[in-house]
């Protein structure tokens, strides 16, 4: 008798507290989780950012408020530029060939083969390994004096080469080797965008006549553009922020000519203690992801609401529709 | 049974599917390669691996586990068995606040109601597409000059925080922002009556979350929990910018100092112990993989398809 009173005593508090409480419990949990991402996250970043504005050489030196005279310099001088483009060629190239070959294995592994399990598991085994472990093995291949591949060229009489006297070979094993990383975390995505388009809606095709490639035509390609959208930005913003294979394969060399733009920021960070530019150029790369990221998003929402039938009413809300329902 | 088996069997040899296994296979056994040949080269003797003109797939004469026992329980250079214990100690306390930050953090966005909510959620996945990498250095100054630690008055005068456990320490209990959103997401679709049905039996606010919520959301914590750790477990960023003491290396920190970006310039790069250390990053990654890679394979589907 005394508990029902209690448990009752309890619900009528909880319903008068109601919102009061749930703002209590809220702060208490996300207070402390937010006070540390400050310091850890959030005050860095904006730091970062302000020191654009700073001409700053050296942790000894005083910082000298400068204005936009960094990002003058920045698209002034060759050595950033040419660092902006290759972060966006390279991340565009990158993201081609490891999207396209994502895609046609997951066409593949969509297939009812025996053991595609192991195959999804062999091809996404890349992703999980650490890239200052594999790049080493990636070095040792490339070693000038006793690398896998110059001994092989050696016994197969051709001379060897010196991949990090060379730009272009340079350029390559960095594709390359982003290319092995990603391909099979693209390829898992992939394969789950395949299986979640209607089953339904190949066997209407087949029955108007349709073939292998117009079925991928029309039914697969349409029915995989919102994860189309989804692979093609997350893999963009990595790959233009491509750096650390950069570091550890050539090391920005020769003379410079393989850095990309994050690559140059740790550079101007860490070796030339260039804190000004190096937060000027952050402050580029930020904009610029953050601008791909929204145009790529509207552009695509909107696209979507041009060509597809709206068979379904739009969706409820941008803003958690579902929780309002829930509230009713 | 056995006939349908029998004819999806048959069906393996169709051309398409054929070229399937072969496509698959070839090109699979083609990524596997740079791992095979990091375990064929453990097998080396430092001395052997340096004289050693190496071929496709290297073959020690005088094969050896030495290289893995200094992992496990370290040999005359026992700092690479404290690299790895230190990798495990980050890597399990940066996994552990990330699972307790992301589940509570969801719960909250998912469940509880207060003013600003949507809005506060909304800021919170914006800085998410700030790139993470831009704020190494600024975050090296922060350390640097962190109020009143390593003998800094206010901001001067010593070395802050770099240097010190506090530089793994602080990171910890963060939020995080991912675990956040796939945990409001997937709470989402449980049934608030639940919570309402517990409310109403007199549980608490801690017990509903962690008795009843939690055991709910198992697959989704575990793939929180496995990126979080594979994120530590291979990230060489934090011990190799912010620390240089040799106690507080990890095993993807050491590798960083022996390369080409650590070592002195000009100077004979050390493969065989790059080599050790990187079956010590590895190995375990691959075990972790293979353990939950179900939770993985399903959690990159979600991430994709309700992105």
């Amino acid at each position: 008798m005394e508990k029902t009173a209690e448990q009752e005593g309890r619900v009528s508090f909880n319903r008068r507290m109601g919102r009061h409480k749930d703002a209590i419990i809220a702060a208490v949990i996300l207070i402390p989780m937010f006070s540390f991402w400050l310091v850890v996250s959030g005050f860095p970043t904006l730091f970062g950012f302000a020191l654009g504005f700073f001409e700053w050489v050296g942790l000894a030196d005083t910082p000298n408020f400068i204005w936009f005279d960094n990002f003058v310099s920045f698209f002034n001088n060759p050595v950033y530029t040419d660092a902006l483009w290759r972060s966006i060629w390279l991340g565009g190239l990158v993201t081609a060939i490891t999207l396209g070959a994502g895609f046609g294995a997951a066409l593949l592994m969509n297939m009812p083969l025996f053991g595609k399990g192991f195959y999804r598991s062999i091809w996404y085994i890349p992703a999980v390994t650490a890239t200052v472990a594999t790049t080493q093995v990636f070095n040792i291949f490339l070693d000038s004096n006793n690398g896998v591949i110059n001994n092989i060229l050696k016994a197969l009489g051709k001379d060897p080469i010196v991949w990090q006297y060379s730009v272009g070979w340079g350029i390559f094993w960095i594709v390359v080797y982003s290319v092995w990383k990603g391909v099979g975390g693209a390829a898992l995505i992939w394969l789950a965008g395949l299986q979640s388009v209607d089953a339904s809606l190949y066997e209407a095709a087949e029955m108007d006549g349709a073939g292998r490639f117009s079925k991928l035509r029309y039914v697969t390609m349409p029915g995989l553009k919102p994860i189309a959208t989804y692979i093609v930005i997350t893999n963009l913003i990595g790959a233009i922020q491509i750096y650390e294979q950069v570091l550890f394969i050539t090391n920005g060399g020769p003379y410079g000519q393989t850095e990309v733009l994050v690559f140059r920021i740790y550079r101007d960070g860490f070796w030339d203690f260039n804190l000004g530019m190096a937060g000027a150029s952050s402050l580029i790369m930020a904009i610029i992801v953050i601008t791909a990221t929204v145009l790529y998003y509207n552009w695509s929402t909107k696209s979507d609401k041009q060509t597809t039938i709206p068979i379904k009413p739009v969706n409820r809300s941008s803003k958690g529709g579902s929780s309002h329902v829930r509230n009713t | 049974m056995s006939g349908t088996r029998n004819k999806n069997f048959k069906k393996q040899f169709k051309p398409a599917y054929f070229f399937g296994h072969i496509v698959l296979l070839g090109i699979g056994l083609i990524l596997l390669y740079p791992l095979i040949f990091m375990v064929l080269a453990g097998f080396f003797t430092k001395t052997e691996f340096t004289a050693t003109v190496l071929g496709i797939f290297p073959i020690p004469k005088q094969p050896t586990l030495e290289n893995f026992k200094a992992l496990i329980i370290g040999s005359t250079d026992s700092s690479v068995a404290m690299y790895f214990r230190n990798s495990v100690i980050r890597t399990a306390y940066n996994t552990f606040w990330a699972i307790l930050t992301s589940f509570l953090a969801g719960y909250v966005f998912a469940r509880l109601k207060f003013k600003g909510r949507e809005v506060l959620f909304l800021i919170m996945l914006a800085t998410q597409m700030i790139p993470g990498t831009l704020a190494i250095i600024p975050t090296y100054l922060e350390f640097a000059r962190f109020p009143f630690a390593g003998g800094n008055d206010i901001f001067t005068g010593g070395t802050g925080i770099l240097n010190s456990w506090w530089v793994y320490l602080i990171g910890g209990p963060s939020i995080n922002i991912m675990g956040t959103f796939l945990v409001k997401q997937s709470l989402e679709k449980v049934p608030i009556e639940i919570d309402e049905a517990a409310i109403m039996d007199g549980t608490g606010t801690f017990r509903l979350i962690f008795q009843i919520l939690f055991p709910l959301q198992l697959p989704i914590m575990a793939f929180i929990a496995i990126t979080t750790a594979l994120g530590t477990w291979n990230d060489f960023i934090t011990p190799f910018f912010y620390t240089t003491n040799d106690n507080l290396q990890t095993l993807p920190a050491a590798i960083t100092r022996l390369s080409s970006v650590g070592a002195s310039p000009g100077a004979v790069i050390n493969y065989p112990m790059i080599i050790t250390l990187s079956l010590g990053i590895t190995i375990p990654a691959l075990l972790i993989f293979a353990f939950f890679q179900k939770y993985i394979v399903q959690g990159l589907a979600n991430t994709g398809i309700k992105g």
